[in-house]
C-alpha cells in the first residue's frame, strides 16, 4: 500500500514540472513575440513609406527658381495602400528652405543629411506618427545641396497590425501547450504502468522466493525488468554456491578437528613420555595440517567473493608476479628450491589483463606452495610468464612427482588430495581454479617438462589501446591530381594574370584556365551557354551586364567572411560582389592644356569645350556608346546625375568628339598629340599608362568622380562551384586587395587603405567627390531596350552629325 | 638476543615469548601500543615482533614513531590482515620483514635468525657466520682466518648482500647499489661478479642463491 501514493506523487511532479517548463517557455516565447510582431508590423508599413520618399525624391530638381520638385502621383498612390492611417510630408533643404509640404513636421534627433532612408517615430500635433526622412545631393548653382523629403503616417494601422500577430501566435501557442500538457499526462501515466505491476508482483513475493519476476514488460522497462531479475539469479547462485560452502566447510573443519582433538586427547591419556611425544607430534602435525586449511578456506571464500564483486582492473601481471615470487623467497623453506621466472617471450604490454591483484596473487601462492610441498626439499620450479594469441598465461611447473593422468580431471575438485602422503588442505587447486573462473581465464594442469606438474593460468589479454599511429591529414589535404578553375573574364590578362598566379600559389593543386572576352561578347556567351559549359568565375567590368546576369538567377549565393566582405554598394544579394574601384577620370595633354585650366565640374566642363571650341575642335575623345559597356555606363550613370549630362553630350557633338573602343586607345592618341583630352576614362588603367607618359596628365572633378566597380560572380551550374567561390574570396581578402594594389593596373576596393598608391593619395585629396555607382537593380534601367534604344539615339543625333 | 613481542592475544603472547626463551633469547612482552611506543623511547632490544592490532596505538603508529626517531631496530610485522595494502603499508611504514598469523614458529625463528645476523653485522662491523668473517670497516673477508682474496668489487657485493640477508635482491636493485652515479652499470657484469663471489665463498655456511629471472637471496644456511 506504500508504493502506490508514490506512484501518482512521481505522475504529479512530472506533470507539475512539465507544465512549469511550459509557462515558462510561453513567457519567454510571449516576450519575444511582442517585439517580433512589432519588429515585423513596423517593416511591413515602412515599405510603403521608404516608396513614397523615394518616388518623391527622384522627381525634385533643380529649377530656374532653385529647387522644385515634381510631385509624382504614384507616391501619394502607395501612401493611400494604407487606407487607414493620415499622411504628412515636407519637402525641404536645410540651405534653401521649405520647398513644399508641412513645414513643422519633426525632425529625428541628431539628424545628419544622408540619402539613405532612415525610420524614426515622432508625435506630431498630439498623434504618435512613424516618419521617414530622405535626402538627395543635387547639383546646384551654388555648388552640390541636399534636397530632403520627409513622410509620415500615422500608426493605427502598425499598432492593429502588431496586436493582431502577437494574438493570432499567442493563442496558437496555447492551445499547443495545452494539448501538449493533455499528451504528457497520458503518456506518464501509460509509462508507469509496467511499474506498478512489477511493484505489486515485488510486494507479493516471500523473501525466500528468488524465483524470476515473470512477464514481459515494453522495451523501455525491460532493461529494469531484466536487471530486476538477474540480480535475483545472482542471489539465488550466490547462495547456492554459499551453502554448498558452509556445508564443505564444516564437515572438513570438523573432521580436521576432531582428528586433532583425537591425538591431544591420546596424548593426555599416554603413559610414558615416547608415547605422549609420538602423539604430540602428530597432534602437531594435524593442527599444522588444520591452520593450512583453515588459511586456505579463508583464501578460497575471499576469492569467490571477490570474483562474485566482478571488481576486475587492468593490471600488468608480470610486476604482481615478481612481487609475489619475491615474498615467496623470504620464506626459508624455499631456500633449497631452485625458483626461476621467465619473462621474455612476453610482448610489450603483453601481460596487461582484467584481474583482481588480491585474488591472483593468492593462486599463484597456491601454485608454488602446492610445488614446493609436493616435491623435494630442492625441487626446481620454473614460473613463466608468455603471450599466445589474444591471451596472457601464466605458468608454473615443477620436478616433483607431478600429478598422474588419470587424476588430473580430480584434482581441481575441491577437499580431494591426490597423495595421501603429501596430503594438503585438498582446496589449493580448487582455488585456483575458482580464480580462473572469477577472471575468464582456462586452467590448464599436465605433465611438465621437468617431470613434475604443469598449472596453466591463460587469461584473456586486456586489448591494448594500440595509438594507431595516422597521420590525420597533416595540415593540408594533399592534392594528388590538379584541379581545374574556369575563369571567364572581361577583363584583360595584365589585371588578371598576377591575381591568378597569387591565387595558385596559395592553393598548389588548383590551375586556372583562363578566357578573355570582350564585355559584351561575355555577356552574350553567358546568357546562351548550356548547362555544364558554365565557367565557375565570371569577371566584368561591365557592372550592369553583370547586374543582369544575376538578376536572371545565374549566380549562386556565396557566403564571405565577415572580413571579405565588401561595402554595401560593391555587392548585391551576396551573388554579385565588386573587388575594385576605378574611377572615371579625365586625361589631357599637359602640353596643350594646364591643369588649371581645366573645368572642377561637371556643369562647367561643357561650359569649357564651347569657350575653346576653336582649339578643341576635333581633339576631344570619348567612348564610343555601341562598342564600349563601360562607356555606356558612365555615360548613362552621369545622366543620371542632371540635366547638364545631356548638354555635355550636345556641346561633344559640335565639338565633333572623336570615338574610341577603349581607354588604351584614347590614351594612346593623347600621348600621341592627336588628343588634347580624353572624358570619362578608366581612371586606374589610365593612371597606370600615365607613369609611362608624363606628358599626359590626369584629372578629376570636384562635384562627383563615377566610380565603377569590375565584379564577379559564380555561375549556379558552374563544374566546380567551390573552387570558384574561393576564387572570388580571394579576391575579396586583404591578401588579394593587396596583390590587387601592388601587382595589378587596377585599385583596390579600399584605396584609402593603400595609401602608398599614388592614386589613392589622389582619391583622398577629394573626400566625398566619389560617387560610387551602386550595385543594384537600378543599373537595368538603362538596359531597358527602349530606353537604350532612345539614349543611343539622342547620342547618334548628337555626335554623329 | 634481546627482543620485544608486542601482542595483545594472551594465548598467543605466551607461546611466542616461551618459544624465543627457549631458544635462548631474552624478551620482554607489552599488550597495548601507547605502552610499547613508550617502551620503545627508553629501552633498546635488538629485534622487535610487532602485532598490528593493538589497543592504544597500531602497531603501524608504532613503527612509525620509531623510524621518526631515527630507531632503526629490526621490527618484524605480525599481521593477521592478508590484504596487499596491509603489506605495502607495512613495508612502508619501515618493517624489515611482515609475518600472517597463523605463524609457523619454525619459520618465525629462522626470521629472527636472519635480522638478528643483519644488524649484527652493521652494529659489531664485524659480520661472521661460520667458518667466513668479514670486517666492514676494514673492507676485508676472511675465510677460516685467512684472506679470502676477494677484489673492491666483490666486496662492495658481499656487504650490499649481507645487509640485505634473507632479502631478494633484483639484478638492476643491485647494480644500483654496487655502482656510483656516473659508471655505467653493466648487468653481465653483475652476473659475472655473483659468480666469482660465489665460488670464492664455497664451503662458507653464507649462500647466495640465484633465482633466474627474478634476483640474488643471501642466506646463511647452518640453521636449516
Amino acid at each position: 500500500m506504500r508504493t502506490e501514493p508514490r506512484l501518482v506523487s512521481l505522475q504529479r511532479r512530472l506533470l507539475l514540472a512539465m507544465a512549469g517548463g511550459f509557462a515558462l517557455l510561453l513567457l519567454i516565447i510571449s516576450v519575444l513575440l511582442w517585439s517580433y510582431a512589432r519588429t515585423a508590423a513596423n517593416r511591413i508599413n515602412d515599405l510603403p513609406l521608404a516608396g513614397a520618399a523615394l518616388a518623391m525624391l527622384e522627381r525634385a530638381s533643380i529649377g530656374p527658381e532653385g529647387p522644385t520638385i515634381d510631385l509624382p502621383n504614384s507616391a501619394m498612390d502607395i501612401l493611400a495602400l494604407n487606407t487607414r492611417d493620415r499622411v504628412q510630408y515636407r519637402v525641404f533643404s536645410p540651405t534653401m528652405g521649405e520647398i513644399t509640404g508641412t513645414g513643422d513636421l519633426p525632425l529625428p534627433d541628431g539628424m545628419d543629411l544622408s540619402d539613405v532612408p532612415r525610420f524614426y517615430d515622432a508625435t506630431y500635433l498630439g498623434a504618435p506618427f512613424r516618419f521617414v526622412i530622405q535626402g538627395r545631393r543635387m547639383n546646384t548653382p551654388s555648388g552640390r545641396d541636399w534636397i530632403v523629403v520627409q513622410v509620415g503616417q500615422t500608426v493605427e494601422t502598425r499598432r492593429h497590425d502588431q496586436m493582431s500577430f502577437y494574438l493570432s501566435g499567442m493563442t496558437g501557442l496555447a492551445a499547443l501547450s495545452v494539448i501538449g500538457l493533455v499528451c504528457v499526462w497520458i503518456a506518464i501515466r501509460t509509462a508507469l504502468a509496467p511499474l506498478r505491476q512489477i511493484a505489486g508482483e515485488l510486494r507479493r513475493r516471500d523473501p525466500a522466493d528468488l524465483a524470476d519476476i515473470p512477464g514481459s514488460p515494453p522495451r523501455e522497462i525491460r532493461g529494469l525488468f531484466t536487471a530486476i531479475n538477474g540480480f535475483i539469479a545472482r542471489l539465488r547462485q550466490n547462495r547456492a554456491l554459499t551453502e554448498t560452502f558452509i556445508a564443505d566447510v564444516a564437515h572438513q573443519t570438523r573432521t580436521s578437528l576432531s582428528a586433532l582433538q583425537g591425538h591431544l586427547a591420546l596424548a593426555a591419556d599416554a603413559t610414558d613420555y615416547p608415547e605422549m611425544k609420538a602423539r604430540v607430534d602428530k597432534a602437531g602435525r594435524q593442527a599444522a595440517r588444520t591452520v593450512r586449511l583453515s588459511n586456505q578456506l579463508l583464501a578460497n571464500a575471499m576469492v569467490i567473493h571477490r570474483s562474485d564483486r566482478a571488481s576486475l582492473q587492468p593490471l600488468s601481471l608480470c610486476p604482481l608476479v615478481r612481487d609475489t615470487l619475491a615474498d615467496l623467497l623470504r620464506d626459508s623453506r624455499m631456500r633449497r628450491i631452485a625458483l626461476s621466472f621467465e619473462d621474455e617471450a612476453l610482448a610489450p604490454e603483453g601481460d596487461r589483463i582484467r584481474g583482481d591483484a588480491l585474488s591472483i596473487r593468492e593462486a599463484l601462492n597456491n601454485l608454488v606452495e602446492n610445488a614446493a610441498r609436493h616435491g623435494p626439499a630442492d625441487n626446481s620450479i620454473l614460473v613463466a610468464l608468455e603471450n599466445t594469441p589474444g591471451r596472457v598465461v601464466l605458468r608454473v611447473e615443477d620436478a616433483g612427482p607431478g600429478i598422474a593422468e588419470a587424476d588430473l580431471a580430480r584434482a581441481t575438485e575441491r577437499f580431494t588430495s591426490l597423495a595421501a602422503a603429501t596430503r594438503g588442505s585438498g582446496l589449493g587447486l580448487s582455488i585456483v581454479q575458482a580464480v580462473a573462473e572469477g577472471h575468464d581465464a582456462v586452467l590448464r594442469l599436465s605433465r611438465s617438462r621437468l617431470g613434475g606438474l604443469c598449472a596453466e593460468l591463460s587469461f584473456p589479454r586486456l586489448a591494448a589501446l594500440m595509438a594507431v599511429l595516422l597521420c590525420w591529414g597533416a595540415g593540408e589535404v594533399p592534392a594528388a591530381r590538379a584541379e581545374a578553375l574556369s575563369l571567364f573574364s572581361a577583363t584583360d590578362a595584365a589585371a588578371m594574370e598576377p591575381l591568378i598566379a597569387a591565387f595558385e600559389a596559395r592553393n598548389p593543386g588548383i590551375e586556372v584556365a583562363f578566357t578573355e572576352f570582350h564585355t559584351v561578347d561575355l555577356y552574350k556567351r553567358l546568357r546562351a551557354a548550356a548547362p555544364g559549359t558554365m565557367p565557375d568565375v565570371v569577371i566584368s567590368s561591365a557592372m550592369d551586364l553583370q547586374v543582369d546576369l544575376v538578376n536572371r538567377g545565374l549566380a549562386r549565393r556565396l557566403a564571405l567572411p565577415a572580413t571579405h566582405r565588401p561595402p554595401d554598394w560593391a555587392q548585391w544579394r551576396g551573388e554579385l560582389f565588386g573587388f575594385t574601384f576605378e574611377p572615371a577620370a579625365v586625361i589631357y595633354d599637359t602640353r596643350f592644356l594646364g591643369a588649371h585650366d581645366l573645368p572642377s565640374n561637371h556643369r562647367d566642363l561643357a561650359q569649357f569645350i564651347r569657350d575653346n571650341e576653336a582649339r578643341l575642335t576635333g581633339r576631344i575623345g570619348s567612348y564610343d556608346l555601341r562598342s564600349s559597356g563601360i562607356g555606356y555606363l558612365y555615360a548613362t550613370q552621369d545622366s543620371l546625375q542632371g540635366p547638364q549630362a545631356q548638354r555635355l553630350i550636345e556641346v561633344l557633338g559640335r565639338a565633333r568628339v572623336r570615338t574610341y573602343c577603349c581607354t588604351a586607345d584614347m590614351f594612346a592618341a593623347t600621348a600621341r598629340g592627336e588628343l588634347a583630352l580624353a572624358h570619362n576614362v578608366i581612371g586606374s588603367y589610365a593612371a597606370t599608362l600615365a607613369r609611362g607618359a608624363p606628358h599626359v596628365g590626369l584629372h578629376f572633378f570636384d562635384d562627383y568622380n563615377l566610380v565603377m566597380t569590375r565584379t564577379a560572380f559564380v555561375p549556379r551550374d558552374a563544374r566546380a562551384p567551390d573552387l570558384g567561390a574561393r576564387f572570388v574570396e580571394f579576391l575579396l581578402s586583404p591578401a588579394g586587395q593587396e596583390v590587387i594594389a601592388a601587382h595589378t593596373p587596377l585599385i583596390p576596393l579600399a584605396p584609402e587603405r593603400h595609401p602608398d598608391l599614388p592614386i589613392a593619395r589622389r582619391i583622398a585629396e577629394r573626400p566625398g567627390a566619389f560617387l560610387a555607382i551602386r550595385l543594384s537593380p537600378s543599373l537595368l534601367t538603362y538596359l531597358d531596350r527602349l530606353k537604350q534604344r532612345d539614349f543611343l539615339r539622342a547620342w547618334d543625333a548628337s555626335v554623329l552629325r | 638476543m634481546r627482543m620485544l613481542v608486542v601482542e595483545d592475544n594472551e594465548d598467543l603472547a605466551e607461546t611466542i615469548v616461551d618459544r624465543l626463551r627457549a631458544e635462548g633469547h631474552s624478551v620482554d612482552r607489552e599488550s597495548d601500543g601507547a605502552e610499547a611506543s613508550a617502551l620503545l623511547r627508553h629501552a633498546s632490544f635488538d629485534l622487535v615482533l610487532l602485532d598490528v592490532n593493538l589497543p592504544g596505538r597500531s602497531g603501524y603508529e608504532v613503527l612509525r614513531a620509531m623510524r621518526a626517531r631515527d630507531d632503526d631496530t629490526p621490527v618484524i610485522i605480525l599481521t593477521a590482515r592478508s590484504q596487499i595494502d596491509d603489506r605495502v603499508i607495512g613495508l612502508d611504514a619501515g618493517a624489515d620483514d611482515y609475518m600472517i598469523k597463523p605463524v609457523d614458529f619454525r619459520e618465525l625463528s629462522a626470521r629472527c635468525r636472519v635480522l638478528a645476523r643483519r644488524r649484527a653485522g652493521t652494529a659489531t662491523n664485524v659480520f661472521t657466520a661460520g667458518s667466513l668473517s668479514f670486517d666492514r670497516r676494514g673492507k676485508r673477508a676472511l675465510i677460516d682466518g685467512a684472506d679470502a682474496g676477494l677484489k673492491a668489487r666483490e666486496i662492495q657485493l658481499l656487504e650490499i648482500m649481507i645487509d640485505n640477508l634473507g632479502r631478494m635482491l633484483s639484478k638492476e636493485e643491485v647494480a644500483d647499489r654496487l655502482y656510483t652515479f656516473d659508471e655505467t652499470p653493466s648487468l653481465n657484469a653483475v652476473e659475472q661478479l655473483f659468480t666469482r663471489l660465489r665460488r670464492k665463498l664455497d664451503g662458507t655456511p653464507l649462500v647466495i642463491k640465484t633465482a633466474r629471472g627474478l634476483g640474488y637471496l643471501a642466506y646463511v644456511s647452518d640453521e636449516d
